[in-house]
């Protein structure tokens, strides 16, 4: 995290320089907190005109962001997730590379949902702890009398790939390829994960090597059903009807990848933040009945979705703008977890603060269908770094992915002492 | 003041268990129900503040 407001204490960000969907910008200096401060106070609803992007309404105060997330027919999502400057060789944004929930609207939303939102509810995922414990406890072992680590390919990375995976019925074998696939997806156009020479071309070979791996295992399921997700997906119906291919492979994509970037980013930064701040690390570990809120604060310090689009299907208003049918609006999460008006002191992380109004899993119609299981795997995880670190500091400065849909971060070396299990 | 939960929304993530177990409880169908329909205004931040965090917009309030 960059230090808050540098750039405003200059005296020099005005609305006419800011910039939040360059991806570059993104890479070097992390969240752009400054600016979103700025757009909250001067101008919440600001229309984003420049030569090298597609014009969208910037919306970045909590209360507009849940408002227009409450009215899903209003604010229809769109095949076009997010806002980033036009780029050579990326996909045309109204191109579907992925049918899934993200880009439904109801009713077909709500039905697709209702496929497997049976197992993500607090109950279904209660029942996953102890898997999510074994797991836990195995990453951690393997680092254990060792000095130095990458926390992210080490740690942050390995328990949620290993946890959907888990429940996917996916053999330990495949994981590196579900890993990999998924970093195509979500960032082809960071040089470290691009596999051809664009970023079209990187999206196509991820693609179809997700669908032809997910079509094996729809065909096994449909032959002999398990319990598990891939085969809930593989014999689950819409409106009494089987799904068709491409929503079927859609979906297994969909929950592989957002199962496995958003948690590994919010383990990775929630450490991040304890190294940053010292005294609430000594707090969580004092007292490791704070979790379950150190947890709500680390969601939403970190914010890992930056942002996502929707479409007015009619003339409004939002924030006293007129927003016309057809505009777009990007809603960007991190800025509304740090809204002054909400949250006192928002630019402080404090593990202990409540009520914690944060939306990092979005709200209304699109609120993530993984928030749970998300909430859990960051709690046991948290439970047992609190437990067993010894003591924790960078060796070097952290990367990020090149992206401003999500905050990835894709290395974080540090000096480490973890403690054996007893 | 009524207090209704759509369970068309409803996805049993228990945010308004948490913060008015006296008025919401999870039942074994993974949604939550109302077990106090007409709680007394002493209880209306409570309710305020479950309608509020509901990730799913299920709960509303119906003034009498």
């Amino acid at each position: 995290m960059r230090a808050e407001g540098a750039i405003g204490f200059m005296g020099e960000l005005t609305l006419d320089a800011v910039d939040i969907v360059n991806p570059d910008l993104y890479v070097q200096r992390g969240y752009p907190h400054a600016e979103w401060a700025l757009l909250r106070r001067e101008a919440p609803a600001y229309y984003y005109e420049r030569p090298d992007v597609d014009p969208f309404w910037a919306i970045t105060r909590h209360a507009d962001i849940v408002n227009i997330s409450r009215q899903p027919g209003l604010f229809k999502s769109i095949q076009r997730l997010f806002v980033a400057v036009n780029e050579p060789n990326s996909p045309p944004p109204d191109e579907a590379i992925l049918r899934q929930l993200l880009n439904m609207n109801p009713p077909e939303h709500g039905a697709y949902r209702g496929v497997v939102n049976r197992r993500f509810t607090p109950r279904s995922v209660q029942q996953l702890t102890a898997g999510i414990e074994r797991i836990t406890t195995e990453v951690l072992d393997e680092i254990v009398g060792r000095d130095e680590c990458d926390f992210v390919t080490e740690v942050s990375a390995k328990l949620p790939l290993a946890v959907i995976a888990e429940m996917f019925g996916i053999p330990r074998a495949d994981w590196p390829l579900m890993f990999r696939l998924s970093n195509e997806m979500i960032g082809p156009s960071d040089p470290e994960y691009a596999s051809a020479a664009t970023i079209t071309e990187t999206v196509e070979r991820a693609r179809m090597e997700f669908f032809q791996y997910f079509s094996g295992l729809v065909e096994d399921r449909r032959k002999s059903p398990r319990d598990d997700l891939s085969s809930a997906l593989a014999n689950g119906q819409v409106n009494g009807e089987q799904l068709p291919i491409f929503e079927l492979l859609s979906y297994f994509a969909l929950l592989i990848i957002a199962g496995n970037e958003t948690t590994r980013n919010a383990t990775t930064g929630g450490l991040h933040a304890f190294i940053d701040n010292p005294d609430q690390w000594e707090r969580l570990k004092r007292d490791p009945t704070l979790v379950p809120k150190a947890v709500e604060e680390i969601l939403r310090w970190i914010s890992p979705v930056i942002q996502f689009t929707r479409k007015a299907t009619e003339d409004t208003e939002i924030a006293g703008q007129k927003i016309r049918e057809g505009d777009e609006v990007a809603l960007f999460y991190p800025s509304a977890n740090r809204d002054e008006s909400v949250f006192a002191a928002p630019n402080k992380f404090d593990i202990g603060r409540y009520p914690n109004h944060h939306i990092a899993f979005g709200i209304g119609e699109h609120f993530c269908l993984g928030a749970n299981l998300a909430r859990l795997e960051l709690q046991v995880m948290f439970r047992q770094l609190a437990e067993r670190v010894e003591a924790v500091a960078l060796t070097g400065p952290i990367q990020r992915m090149r992206s401003c849909f999500v905050g990835g971060i894709k290395h974080m070396p540090v000096r480490i002492k973890v403690r054996a299990r007893n | 003041m009524r207090v209704v939960v759509d369970h068309s929304l409803c996805e049993g993530n228990g945010r308004c268990v948490e913060v008015a177990g006296g008025i919401f409880e999870l039942r074994d169908d993974d949604r939550s129900y109302v077990i106090e329909e007409q709680p007394p205004s002493s209880l209306r931040a409570k309710v305020e503040l479950a309608v509020s965090l509901c990730p799913r917009q299920a709960i509303r309030i119906i003034e009498d």
